[in-house]
């Protein structure tokens, strides 16, 4: 139970401040970025015409993830949002999923993963919006029923990050916990496994697929 | 043993972690189940439509589930850090 606290941080002093690096989070994200390098060379690397097992694997995720954005997003807009949109699903799934491996930790347990890409995603939607409509019309949504819902509208639109980050990290963040008690209370008995199961691959793959909808969702309303 | 100001922090903390979680469980609870009957409905009225539907309920559910989830955020928060 004493896991439940711990966080390995590198504290380095610099100029009377202290800069603190989570070191477990860097490690496994750039483990989790490793595999995946991996695995698009290993997909995309020799084009074949008649494709191997993992360039089949390959090119169903990105065509059935480029349709997604195609539907949500014009055709053109479509195109070039879809390869940001496949990579955060693909990160997001396989950091997820990592943690079902025995000493490894989801890098998405750490508020700061989840926070730096919903934070991603909100700078990518409006910039998406400002460069599509014009300065003067994506201001004009700020001021869209009356000119005092502007306050409100700013601050939804900082919510939407907020919401999105916080979601992540907690499915993920509550589900490692509540697998760390039951299987202290068990003894590590026969239940871990199905746990396991549901929140690691399930909920996972989920949140994944959710997190992505959303920043795609979020996009496609800056930009109508 | 002496009871402490620290200590009725502490228990408070433990009671209202306690209390967020168990009433923020509510509105997910129900809200998903609203879902999940009448994403029920569509698939007896149209069951080809049955992978779509259940995709859009998924999506639905785990957006549903947020305000649930920031209980827990918060439940944590009272457990580990107060």
């Amino acid at each position: 139970m004493k896991e439940l606290g711990r966080i390995h941080q590198l504290i380095i002093p610099f100029f009377g401040h202290n800069l603190t690096f989570n070191l477990e989070v860097i490690i496994m994200t750039w483990i989790v970025m490793s595999i995946l390098l991996v695995f698009g060379f290993l997909a995309a690397g020799k084009k074949r015409i008649i494709p191997g097992p993992i360039q089949v694997m390959g090119e169903l995720f990105i065509s059935q993830l480029f349709a997604l954005t195609e539907d949500a997003l014009d055709k053109e807009l479509g195109k070039k949002y879809a390869p940001l949109i496949c990579a955060l699903f693909m990160f997001l799934l396989l950091s997820n999923w990592i943690g079902i491996i025995p000493y490894m930790h989801e890098p998405t347990k750490d508020l700061n993963t989840p926070l730096s890409l919903g934070l991603l995603g909100f700078f990518i939607s409006h910039y998406v919006g400002i460069k599509t409509k014009g300065f003067k019309a994506y201001i004009k949504t700020y001021f869209d029923p009356f000119f005092f819902m502007m306050p409100l509208n700013v601050i939804g639109e900082l919510a939407k990050v907020v919401s999105i980050s916080f979601r992540l990290f907690g499915n993920i963040m509550g589900g490692s916990i509540i697998i760390l008690v039951v299987s202290y209370l068990v003894y590590s008995v026969l239940i871990p496994p199905f746990l396991n199961v549901f929140f690691g691959i399930f909920v996972g793959a989920i949140q994944a697929f959710v997190f992505t909808m959303l920043t795609l969702v979020y996009i496609s309303v800056q930009v109508k | 043993m002496e009871i402490m100001g620290a200590d009725i922090v502490r228990a408070f903390a433990l009671l209202g972690a306690g209390i967020a979680m168990g009433l923020g469980a509510i509105g997910p609870g129900i809200g998903e189940g609203f879902a999940a009957g009448k994403a029920c409905e569509a698939i007896g009225r149209s069951p080809q439509e049955a992978g779509l539907l259940t995709r859009t309920m998924l999506v639905g559910q785990a957006v549903s589930e947020s305000t649930g989830i920031y209980s827990l955020v918060v439940a944590l928060l009272l457990l580990f850090v107060v």
